[in-house]
């Protein structure tokens, strides 16, 4: 038996798998009830550094995380102003990466980019002036990095590489010491300190 | 009749080519997205704020949060050199050269990303703990049983689908906008040996 289907239903089954193509490609992220956002809100506040528990065979809080490498991040919400963050990186292995709550990683400074083994980093919003008083000495407002962040919400991630069980424990140790939370911006005593000093967030490399 | 039922046709066919077309351009990738080299493939803009809506879609559902390809690279194989399915029921080698970065882990992973049970809790191997020969090769071996060298175990479970990733932190050799670059001999081959 010969089917013949009219030409005319060929084409709209085409242009509607079309349009159902685009649809799903364009609704999918938002629609996503597991992306790393969703899977790292439950492990704790906003604004707190929190050490993800290293990956092993009965959790999986983000799938594939590296078994060598130990992580902590930091869910900042600017609505409250700029967020600190501060960590002694103790090796040039080290990444810090910022993210907006879709994924996208719009800075990232490594270990070995750094030239001083003390980070501190203030992310703010593009319209939140980054006051220098909140900054503990003149000479030490040179080192701060302000990170400009395109959200009001996002996450921080220090990724701490291992090579081996016993260097892990010193890497967890690390990630203990660093430190996340609100940035005291106190507006009245910036008067004369002249503008706030504020490093290129230069891209990535 | 024939009308209707021609036009419910049509719209089936339709949900079903355009659903399946995106889940597979999402879940897959195509040169679009992708750069394919043997065995393994790597999603050129994941973690881009610029990147395609393939990619965000594919990012979004995977549940990752990967570092963009200027800072890493990262390389999945779900298949064997010769494009058969990874699986614990077959034992593999897995030759590397080196690489010219900063730091690297070969993982190994279930269909669902996790990492895999075994007595030795060993579930990658990085370019600091690796035995590599003078010349700075490697062999891992992908197994369920022990084996000399790099053992990198398999579990104890028959028959599963395996998935390995390669991580590169700080890729030295870089293109002209920033994205490090891994020429094509330097990833690993992955060879079948004995199944089970």
């Amino acid at each position: 038996m010969q089917l013949r289907v009219p030409i005319l239903y060929v084409l709209l089954c085409l242009v509607l798998a079309g349009l159902i193509h685009i649809a799903a490609v364009l609704t999918l992220p938002a629609l996503a009830p597991k992306d790393a956002w969703a899977r790292l809100v439950p492990l704790g506040p906003v604004n707190t550094m929190i050490q993800i528990p290293p990956a092993s065979p009965d959790q999986e809080i983000i799938p594939m995380m590296a078994p060598d490498v130990r992580y902590a991040f930091c869910r900042f919400d600017l609505a409250e102003g700029p967020v600190r963050l501060k960590a002694a990186v103790p090796n040039d292995l080290w990444l810090i990466s910022f993210y907006t709550p879709r994924g996208d990683n719009f800075y990232t400074v490594t270990g070995a980019d750094m030239r001083r083994a003390q980070l501190d980093l203030i992310i703010a919003k593009a319209d939140q002036p980054v006051a220098e008083a909140g900054v503990d000495a003149p000479e030490e407002a040179d080192h701060v990095v302000v990170v400009t962040s395109p959200a009001q919400e996002g996450v921080a991630v220090i990724r701490a590489p291992v090579s081996g069980p016993s260097r892990a424990a010193r890497a967890e140790e690390a990630l203990k010491a660093t430190s996340c939370g609100p940035h005291p911006n106190t507006p009245a005593d910036v008067g004369n300190s002249g503008p706030p000093t504020e490093a290129p967030a230069a891209a990535p490399n | 009749m024939r009308r209707l039922l021609l036009l419910i046709a049509t719209f089936a066919v339709a949900l079903l080519l355009g659903i399946g077309s995106a889940w597979y351009m999402i879940e897959r990738g195509t040169p679009l997205t992708t750069n394919r080299v043997g065995p393994w493939a790597s999603w050129m803009s994941e973690g881009n704020p610029n990147a395609d809506p393939y990619t965000k879609a594919h990012l979004a559902r995977s549940g990752r949060l990967p570092l963009t390809s200027t800072t890493a690279r990262y390389f999945f194989a779900r298949t064997d050199s010769e494009g058969d399915e990874l699986t614990s029921a077959c034992e593999y080698s897995i030759e590397g050269s080196a690489l010219d970065a900063r730091w690297w882990s070969i993982a190994l992973y279930d269909a669902h990303g996790s990492v895999i049970e075994n007595p030795s809790q060993r579930y990658s191997f990085n370019s600091e703990e690796a035995i590599r020969r003078s010349d700075g090769t490697y062999r891992i071996s992908l197994a369920s049983h022990a084996r000399p060298e790099n053992w990198l175990p398999s579990g104890s479970k028959m028959e599963q689908p395996l998935v390995l990733m390669l991580r590169i932190y700080g890729p030295r050799e870089t293109d002209t906008s920033g994205i490090g670059q891994i020429p094509d001999d330097r990833l690993p081959k992955i060879e079948r040996k004995a199944c089970s």
